[in-house]
């Protein structure tokens, strides 16, 4: 019990230097955003929230990606261990979060009827972690395939 | 602004954050910001197949509305 509270205690530290850092950005650039820090599937997770931010998205991501990295390596310079953390901007991942469940819900049916395996287009490792993991709670299976930026999900049947 | 941001980020991904000069050059190509640190920390902001500074590039351009040129050089190197 004391082990799992000092590794909350230590992803909410996390999340306090993550704060930080992104906050030191905002204030620079001129930009009103609310950020929300938590502790989400045992990774600290922060969310700005703000309304005229879609250019720290970016096309794809592309942006927040890259936000999400510095930040990890800011955490990382601070406490000499390496984060996981998720960032979010303005609910991008969020989104992207429902549209892949349902893309792997309907892929699921499609295996159960045909009995034969699907694959999906290429995805980083977030998009592939989801769709894995919808995968594996409606009980079949999939794996990955294929070298980065090309790595695909392959839906099997069970 | 540009400048200050890229400073920030930069100063919190290295060991010696009081050693970082950041420049900013106008060129025919557009503006080139120069980022020099601490030859110990050249790897940390450059990171495994130039994954750091690409990130670096990304945010700064997005930052800017335009692309940006970043330059990462080790402080000690003649000028």
């Amino acid at each position: 019990m004391s082990e799992e509270k000092s590794t909350v205690a230590r992803l909410e530290e996390e999340g306090d230097i993550a704060a930080d850092y992104l906050e030191g950005l905002l204030d620079i650039a001129d930009l009103d955003g609310d950020i929300e820090i938590g502790v989400e599937n045992d990774r600290a997770s922060l969310v700005i929230e703000g309304g005229e931010l879609a250019h720290l998205v970016g096309r794809d991501g592309e942006v927040l990606d890259a936000i999400q990295e510095l930040t990890r390596l800011a955490v990382q310079t601070s406490t000499g261990e390496r984060s996981r953390l998720m960032l979010d901007i303005d609910g991008f991942r969020a989104d992207k979060k429902s549209s892949l469940t349902k893309l792997a819900e309907d892929t699921a049916e499609e295996v159960k009827a045909s009995g034969k395996p699907i694959k999906l287009a290429p995805m980083n490792a977030f998009e592939r972690k989801i769709v894995h993991d919808t995968i594996q709670k409606i009980g079949l299976t999939s794996e990955s395939e294929g070298e980065d930026p090309d790595r695909c999900v392959v839906v099997m049947p069970a | 602004m540009i400048d200050e941001a890229l400073e920030h980020l930069v100063k919190g991904i290295v060991d010696n954050p009081e050693e970082v000069v950041i420049s900013e050059k106008e060129g025919r190509r557009g503006t080139t910001l120069e980022v020099r640190v601490h030859p110990e920390d050249i790897g940390k902001v450059i990171g495994r197949n130039g994954r750091t500074a690409k990130a670096l590039r990304t945010v700064v351009s997005a930052l800017a509305g335009r692309s940006v040129r970043v330059d990462l050089i080790e402080a000690d190197e003649a000028r």
